[in-house]
């Protein structure tokens, strides 16, 4: 039985242009992996990691990829300086994105160009990432993106300015399947701010399907912002896949406030000595939408930390799910893991799934994770309401100050506020 | 000198003090699992044609059925045609009197106090030798209580409608692998019957024990507590030492109606296998409880220190509103023992309420998993959840892990869940050594005073005996 999505990619790779498919001579592996991705087809229900997420009604639908650059206005981009990479419906738009004056040490363009004009070094250090693919999504991305962000911060660059990433979902008459492929890497010592949006020019259904490299070299630091607020009828699987050397600091948020379905993995790999991870993140279920975040945190090396913050909101019909695994490994010593995932369940029809793992294999450790699933306090509700602050005001900032505890660590006060303002648009009708 | 050196040597094998055998005659069926089989164990039970016919639907669908691979454990194959599905002592007693002396012989090294011990103890013993049940005591006492207490073969001869209108409720013929299995061979176990408003007059309890070889047990329980009655039910089991695993696939069905209370406490002491993990049991049990009657609770207490490999989630469907499950468990492995283990909370009737107190012990090459679900269903209106799963690491190459599922369908819900992993501090350690404790003596009673939670949940009786078996357990684990 052929599956439309499937077969509809399979048409969709003949038409790529051979010249694109070639660079970097990536031709043959794209190929593979294609193949693999059709023998395996989607994931089921049954398969464990995918449990909470049924792919069924995915699978029936096709999808083309875009053609040409389709025009956005640019209003909906957001404000900021800095420099900036823009893609519209997975193709970059130069005419949108600030690539000049980049600060000393850093590097920035799209993968199509990387590709393109890249020197043994780079084909190498691009090809073996292209390599890793362990589920169908992440195969047919190794198959199919040809565009992306590059970023490469030189060893010792401190770069105050934050570089901002955009992928705009436009409309168009046919829904499109985007394949994104982005590489971060930071080199040792140095530092950035990487701010990534998520977000929608107009009504549309389109799949997007994007991978992340993040590598972290000794010593290095990056504060990852992720705001993810696709348009209520897209499609999303994201996947992060995070290596952090000695001593480095990835300091990671994510907001996943929109798209119809949005699946996330992140897998971070603490490999060297004192490495450090604090992810944070809201999930914000309401009307249909089907939020599903994954994290797998992989403690390699001794003393080790890891701190995961993430809070979840189920109104109307939505379902929120939530995997936080850790492992620590043999050897992982001095390692210390901590989980809070708190959640909300505000709707009788909406669901809150949620699955702390722990998998300790060292005994030097302290790990604890804890999960909970309930409602706004009766007490501070009263207590607001004693004071004079109407019903839905008050259910409102409660529900405001649950999700912030996973933005603490933002420390740019131009982005928090722009999130709050974020936040206080959708929050009222939620929590109502 | 002489006399020391004994004393010590007895110390040091003190390992598995139930690794005996008794040298019994027995009777078996040959190796192997075949309709035919099936039908000879029923014909050798004399069972009614629907117990039969039961069974063998059972073993139709156990065909069609996957091994299940999804716990972490590893497991090496099991060759399901090479056990014996039935071993029973051959000497059957018409009543405790004629009991094989060396049977009980057995139960009085086990300390099972089932003759005349069990008078002064107070306690009701169904003793499961093999694949049979060899005797049940307090008969009497418990019929004028209204209390049914035997084996399930009896009960099948002598309450077919009870048991027919009980059994496979709880947990299905198809409800997984080896509860498949079980239905298909099981051979006997204990059946309860509680009547409307009896509080059972003593504690019930059930020691199982396999001694021979190339045998698995599988033996079928099922509680029936009417409305408004309680019963505190407990179960023991013991395995001789051998170099081959051996299979133990049981199924446990609670049944509890309005306001009705059933305690169900199990201290496991299967054999374990050696320290290089050569031979020990294979524990694969499924247990669950249904709730089935308004305000009714279902209290699950275990202690799991023996066996190779544990398998088992005693579960609540709490189906009533207003009713309760527990579920209170101590799971250690030691040397190279596999554990996955936890409950399973549905809640699906209003306020319904559940508590798990989950503690895990890993040491030597141990691997200690507790897997959970909390399921609160979309009527469950007002549903409450408290999970705490703690571990305790002891030593370097062993594991701890845990794997929680919660699902939530109502707003009105709270469920929480807290887990934490460390190992014994040397703080803690030093405080006791500088007490004047040896190490050993102060591992353990840290390990008592971690666990302490549950075993308050025990009967004393069996609270006493866990701790022993833990001590026991953990030797050589430090240093």
């Amino acid at each position: 039985m052929s599956v439309p999505l499937l077969a509809s990619l399979e048409q969709a790779f003949a038409q790529l242009p051979a010249a694109a498919l070639q660079a970097a001579q990536l031709g043959e592996s794209r190929r593979t992996h294609l193949a693999a991705a059709l023998a395996d087809g989607l994931p089921t229900a049954r398969a464990e990691r995918w449990r909470y997420t049924p792919l069924r009604a995915l699978e029936r639908r096709p999808f083309v990829t875009a053609a040409a650059l389709a025009e956005i206005d640019p209003a909906v981009l957001p404000a900021g300086e800095g420099p900036r990479l823009v893609f519209v419906n997975g193709v970059f738009a130069a005419a949108h994105s600030r690539l000049d004056g980049l600060p000393a040490g850093v590097e920035l363009l799209p993968l199509s160009q990387a590709l393109l004009g890249a020197d043994a070094r780079d084909l190498a250090h691009l090809a073996r990432r292209f390599d890793a693919s362990d589920d169908t999504f992440a195969r047919l991305n190794a198959a199919f993106a040809l565009d992306g962000l590059v970023l490469r911060v030189a060893a010792g660059t401190r770069c105050e300015q934050p570089v901002t990433v955009v992928m705009v979902g436009a409309p168009t008459t046919t829904d499109i399947a985007v394949h994104l492929r982005h590489l971060v890497d930071i080199g040792e010592g140095a530092s950035l701010r990487l701010v990534e949006h998520q977000l929608s020019a107009g009504a549309q259904a389109h799949l997007v399907n994007s991978l992340c490299h993040v590598h972290l070299k000794p010593g290095a630091r990056l504060s990852h912002l992720r705001v993810q607020c696709e348009d209520v009828a897209a499609t999303l699987f994201t996947r992060t896949e995070g290596v952090l050397a000695g001593a480095a600091e990835y300091q990671r948020a994510d907001l996943e406030l929109g798209a119809a379905l949005s699946r996330h993995e992140l897998n971070i790999a603490l490999q060297g000595n004192g490495a450090r991870l604090r992810s944070n993140g809201v999930l914000l279920a309401d009307g249909r939408r089907h939020l599903d975040t994954r994290l797998g945190i992989d403690h390699i090396a001794r003393d080790t930390r890891c701190e995961l913050t993430w809070r979840g909101l189920g109104a109307d019909r939505g379902r929120a799910v939530f995997h936080g695994g850790i492992l620590i490994r043999a050897g992982a010593d001095g390692t210390s893991a901590q989980l809070s995932n708190k959640n909300l369940l505000l709707s009788p029809h909406a669901e809150i799934d949620t699955q702390p793992v722990l998998e300790i294999h060292a005994d030097e450790v302290q790990a604890s994770h804890g999960a909970t699933v309930g409602q706004l306090d009766a007490n501070a509700l009263f207590y607001l309401r004693s004071r004079g602050v109407g019903e839905a005001q008050a259910r409102t900032l409660l529900t405001l100050a649950f999700c912030r505890v996973a933005l603490d660590d933002l420390d740019d006060d131009a982005l928090r506020e722009q999130i709050d303002a974020l936040l206080a648009a959708r929050l009222p009708e939620v929590a109502a | 000198m002489a006399t020391e050196r004994t004393d010590i040597d007895n110390a040091l094998n003190r390992r598995y003090e139930a690794g005996f055998v008794t040298d019994i005659e027995t009777e078996y069926l040959p190796p192997g699992l075949s309709e035919d089989i099936i039908r000879q164990l029923s014909a050798k039970k004399n069972e009614p044609e629907w117990m039969t016919d039961w069974r063998l639907k059972a073993y139709r669908h156990w065909l069609t059925m996957p091994v299940p691979h999804w716990a972490k454990l590893k497991i090496s194959p099991i060759d399901f045609q090479s056990v014996s599905y039935y071993a029973a002592p051959k000497a059957r007693p018409k009543s405790l009197d004629e009991v094989d002396p060396k049977l009980l012989e057995t139960y009085e090294k086990l300390g099972v106090p089932l003759h005349e011990r069990a008078k002064l103890a107070g306690i009701a013993v169904d003793a499961v030798f093999d694949s049979v049940s060899v005797g049940t005591t307090f008969r009497k006492e418990l019929a004028e209580a209204g209390v049914i207490f035997c084996s399930m073969s009896e009960a099948i001869h002598n309450h077919p409608d009870l048991v027919r209108q009980y059994l496979g409720t709880v947990v299905p013929v198809a409800d997984n692998y080896f509860a498949a299995l079980n239905c298909a061979v099981f051979s006997d176990g204990s059946f309860v019957f509680i009547p409307k408003g009896v509080r059972c007059p003593m504690e019930l309890s059930t020691y199982f024990r396999i001694n021979a070889m190339n045998t698995g047990q599988f033996e079928r329980t099922l509680i029936v507590a009417e409305e408004g009655s309680y019963v505190s039910y407990l179960e023991g089991c013991t395995a001789p030492q051998r170099d081959e695993n051996q299979l133990h696939a049981a199924v446990v069905e609670l049944v509890a109606l309005d306001d009705a209370q059933i305690k169900y406490s199990t201290v496991q002491n299967w054999y374990p296998g050696d320290e290089n993990g050569v031979g020990g049991i294979y524990n694969f049990v499924t247990k669950r409880g249904d709730c089935r009657g308004a305000r009714s609770k279902i209290s699950w207490t275990q202690v799991e220190t023996g066996s190779a490999i544990t398998w088992k989630y005693p579960s609540c469907v709490l189906r009533g509103d207003d009713s309760t499950g527990e579920f209170y468990s101590v799971a250690l492995t030691h040397h190279a023992q596999q554990a996955d283990t936890g409950t399973k909370m549905i809640h699906i009737g209003k306020n319904t309420k559940s508590k798990i107190i989950a503690k895990g012990i890993s040491a030597g090459r141990g691997q200690n998993s507790y897997r959970g679900l909390v399921k609160v269903e979309k009527s469950a209106e007002g549903a409450r959840n408290y999970t705490q799963c703690d571990s305790l690491l002891i030593g370097k190459k062993c594991g701890a892990h845990t794997f929680p599922y919660i699902e939530v369908k109502h707003p009105s819900a709270i469920v929480e869940h807290e887990a934490t992993t460390s190992k014994i501090s040397d703080d803690q350690l030093f405080y006791c050594r500088s007490r004047g404790l040896g190490e050993e003596d102060a591992v353990s009673m840290i390990v008592d005073g971690f666990c302490k939670q549950v075993f308050k949940e025990l009967p004393m009786e069996f609270a006493v005996e866990a701790k022993k078996l833990l001590e026991v357990s953990l030797e050589g684990a430090v240093g």
